[in-house]
């Protein structure tokens, strides 16, 4: 418990420690939007102001969980007046280092308007107020809706669902972006400030400037505008409290039916191969059915897509993002099973009482991964290299991902024995994550990592030296990767077994 | 013995969960396991049967060293334990099934006993339902079936009973009483001493880590009642609770 307690201080300290740095900045940032024309610090602002909410409305529910502290349901039982109660809560959730940091960029802001007199400085305060309050009700109210909208076991795994779409679609909004170029993003910027100037986004953030143009309705219009704001999003979060109190979310969902589809029809003795499948099939139900796997799948595809992607906007000239797109995901995927076992929860008893070989039990696992992580590897190898236009390479880019696949796939059996650290229990919303976890977290990814990256270097070498010295050394990549690779996998599958043979009630215990 | 436990010790942190406890559990036997919450019943019964590694000590399971000797020691053993899940993505059926491909067994004899169990525990209409979607009873019922599809000599069931509705219980305690006229082991624990004293031939008192008494049920409860001995061994019996204001208001 104390070890919990003292990674939260470690990160709250580390987090004052950010927004404390942050400040000179922030004021420098001011001071200099404080010598522009208006135009420039309306849209700047509106646009600031526009991320700040965004980010209060998004993350909360992203990290639904780490803000447990105050929700209402805490206080379901102790008969408070849910219009005492909302306020109250609310000012609690400002009493946060993201929300005292949020507030002193709000109000730092009035210092760019001090020079168009008075009048305009005090719009400004009310402004910033009305922003700082927004903020903050946005994020009791996405917290809330999150809880209500995660309760059924259904609705969560249609948001671990609509996780890996939202991933998916982060790629065209990006292709446009970066086909518009920075001149025409920027050029339609005015256009979008006025729109988000009538909106929660930009009320508060516009209503300064026409003040300080003098178009006295529109700024009073605005800000009366952004209070209407505060005021709705009271109102809605009172509603909130009082649906929490007296009704709150169930966690029953309606039930689901299908027939055995692990026996089959066959008979005769259950051999190894039989076990082995038998593994590999449930870990492809969790795969498809459980959010945990889908969040986590997301989660550790988005960053090889934005690399790629960001490779091919900057456009490196040797390699292209199309050409590492396969080996990027497939390092992603084989090295994202490094904390495997301790997705199976408590529930990896079953596998300790019969006293399943820890060979089967790994090799049930890798099976399961396989058999839809190398036709994706492949496909995006094919579809890289195509977008690239780069066909020479696919040998080469097939190669660096069948090795990085097995060499991190092979880790992971080990790590996930040796290093496992909490994960959401089955159930759990997908996107909660023990805090108490961040130490060993940390530890396994870097080993891991590490242990990964310096087995595949062999592999990565000639991957390099056929794309910018010598493309004869294709098949020498194909070589590594698969032969390299494969070893590291079949190595790490019988020695993850051995430990786990040796040490399975162990493990058991700390997956508790 | 169908289960013998020599100095087992399990220390978490600085508490000695179980202090260097000795336990014979003559085979044939239906044996009752009772004691106050936090006494170390869950913490035995798992190093008992391979799910928590014994700081110190050991376990037999027929003469087999279940720490030395897991492979041959374990299909001896049917375990339910307390507190802990099962894969629930899969259904009732799936689940009984993924038990006995785990223990090898082979796959007519799985699809035949699956069904048997089903029916045996009224399981039938949700045999295809998600487990995840079972109430408790139901949960603890298709955990009982996977710690039996094996036809194991010992049955360890911690809180087999808990939550479990009237009618249910009834079924399972005749499935156990035949298994225990068949020639089976079986050992569980309980909070409820009256099902104990009715149900079991042989009981232990723990308290503390420790057995405080054991032997067959007359010898433990020697004449009185067994709640009684049980608030005797564990000197826990006062008339007074302290709560002199707790009366309506």
């Amino acid at each position: 418990m104390l070890a919990r307690e003292i990674w939260r201080v470690i990160l709250l300290a580390l987090g004052a420690a950010w927004a404390l740095a942050m400040l000179p900045a922030v004021l420098g940032g001011t001071h200099w939007l404080a010598g522009q024309e208006v135009s420039v610090q309306s849209s700047s602002l509106v646009l600031v102001g526009t991320v700040l909410l965004v980010g209060w409305f998004v993350l909360p529910v992203l990290m639904f969980g780490a803000d447990e502290t105050v929700t209402p349901r805490k206080f379901a039982t102790l008969g408070l007046d849910p219009r005492r109660l909302a306020p109250a809560l609310a000012v609690a959730a400002s009493m946060s280092i993201p929300a005292l940091f949020t507030g002193f960029v709000c109000l730092a802001t009035v210092l760019v308007w001090r020079g168009y007199g008075l009048a305009t400085t005090a719009v400004a305060l009310a402004s910033a107020l009305a922003a700082f309050a927004t903020c903050v009700l946005a994020a009791r109210v996405s917290t809330a809706l999150a809880t209500r909208l995660l309760s059924s076991r259904r609705s969560r795994e249609l948001a671990g669902v609509a996780a890996v779409v939202a991933v998916i679609a982060v790629v065209p909004v990006l292709v446009g972006l970066g086909s518009l170029g920075l001149e025409g993003t920027l050029e339609r910027i005015p256009g979008v400030v006025t729109v988000l100037g009538y909106t929660p986004f930009g009320a508060a953030w516009s209503a300064p400037a026409a003040a300080a143009q003098g178009v006295w309705t529109a700024a009073a219009g605005q800000l009366l505008l952004a209070w209407g704001f505060v005021g709705l999003g009271l109102l809605v979060w009172t509603w909130q409290v009082d649906r929490l109190l007296v009704d709150p979310p169930s966690t029953v969902g309606a039930s689901r039916r299908r027939a055995d589809a692990f026996l089959g029809a066959g008979a005769g003795p259950t051999t190894t191969f039989h076990a082995t499948l038998a593994v590999a099939r449930r870990c492809l139900r969790y795969w498809l059915g459980d959010p945990r796997y889908l969040s986590s799948l997301a989660s550790t595809l988005l960053m090889p897509l934005l690399i790629a992607l960001l490779l091919s906007v900057v456009g490196l000239e040797a390699v292209s993002g199309g050409v590492l797109l396969a080996p990027l995901v497939a390092s992603a995927v084989g090295w994202g099973r490094h904390n495997d076992t301790a997705f199976d929860g408590t529930a990896f008893w079953m596998h300790v009482s019969a006293g399943l070989p820890g060979l089967v039990d790994r090799a049930g696992r890798v099976v399961a991964l396989a058999a839809w992580a190398l036709p994706l590897v492949v496909g995006l190898a094919v579809g890289g290299t195509w977008l690239a236009e780069r066909w020479d390479l696919l040998g080469a880019s097939l190669g660096l991902a069948f090795g990085l696949f097995g060499t991190g796939l092979g880790v992971a059996m080990v790590s996930s024995v040796l290093l496992p650290y909490p994960a959401p229990r089955a159930g759990e919303s997908p996107f909660s994550t023990e805090t108490g976890a961040v130490g060993a977290s940390l530890v396994a990814q870097l080993l891991s990592t590490a242990v990964t990256g310096v087995l595949a270097a062999p592999v990565t070498v000639l991957f390099w030296l056929t794309v910018t010295r010598n493309p004869g050394l294709t098949g020498a990549t194909v070589a590594a990767g698969v032969l390299g690779g494969g070893a590291v996998l079949v190595l790490g599958t019988v020695l993850g077994g051995r430990f786990l043979d040796a040490r399975g009630a162990q493990l058991l215990a700390r997956l508790h | 013995m169908a289960l013998r436990l020599r100095g087992l010790v399990k220390r978490f942190g600085e508490t000695l969960a179980v202090d260097s406890l000795d336990l014979d559990i003559p085979a044939g036997s239906m044996f009752g396991v009772v004691g106050p919450n936090g006494a170390g019943k869950t913490t035995t019964l798992s190093m008992a049967t391979g799910l928590l590694a014994p700081d110190a000590g050991e376990v037999h399971v027929h003469g087999v060293d279940l720490w030395r000797e897991p492979a041959r020691a374990k299909p001896l053993l049917g375990v339910l334990p307390d507190g802990l899940r099962v894969f629930d993505r899969l259904t009732g059926a799936e689940l009984i099934s993924y038990a006995g491909l785990l223990r090898g067994m082979p796959r007519d004899v799985i699809a035949e006993r699956r069904d048997d169990l089903l029916t045996a525990l009224d399981l039938h209409g949700a045999e295809r339902t998600l487990v995840a979607d079972f109430s408790a009873g139901m949960s603890k019922k298709i955990t009982l079936a996977c710690a039996l599809v094996h036809a194991p000599r010992l049955l360890v069931l911690d809180e087999p009973f808990e939550a479990v509705d009237p009618v249910s219980a009834g079924v399972i305690r005749r499935i156990l009483a035949e298994f225990v006229e068949q020639g089976g082991t079986v050992v569980l624990s309980s909070h409820v001493m009256a099902l104990v004293e009715r149900m079991c031939d042989h009981v232990a008192v723990i308290g503390a880590g420790r057995v405080l008494a054991t032997g067959s049920l007359d010898e433990v409860r020697a004449g009185a009642e067994l709640e009684e001995r049980f608030f005797d061994l564990l000197g826990a019996r006062g008339p007074h609770t302290g709560l002199a204001w707790l009366r309506p208001s």
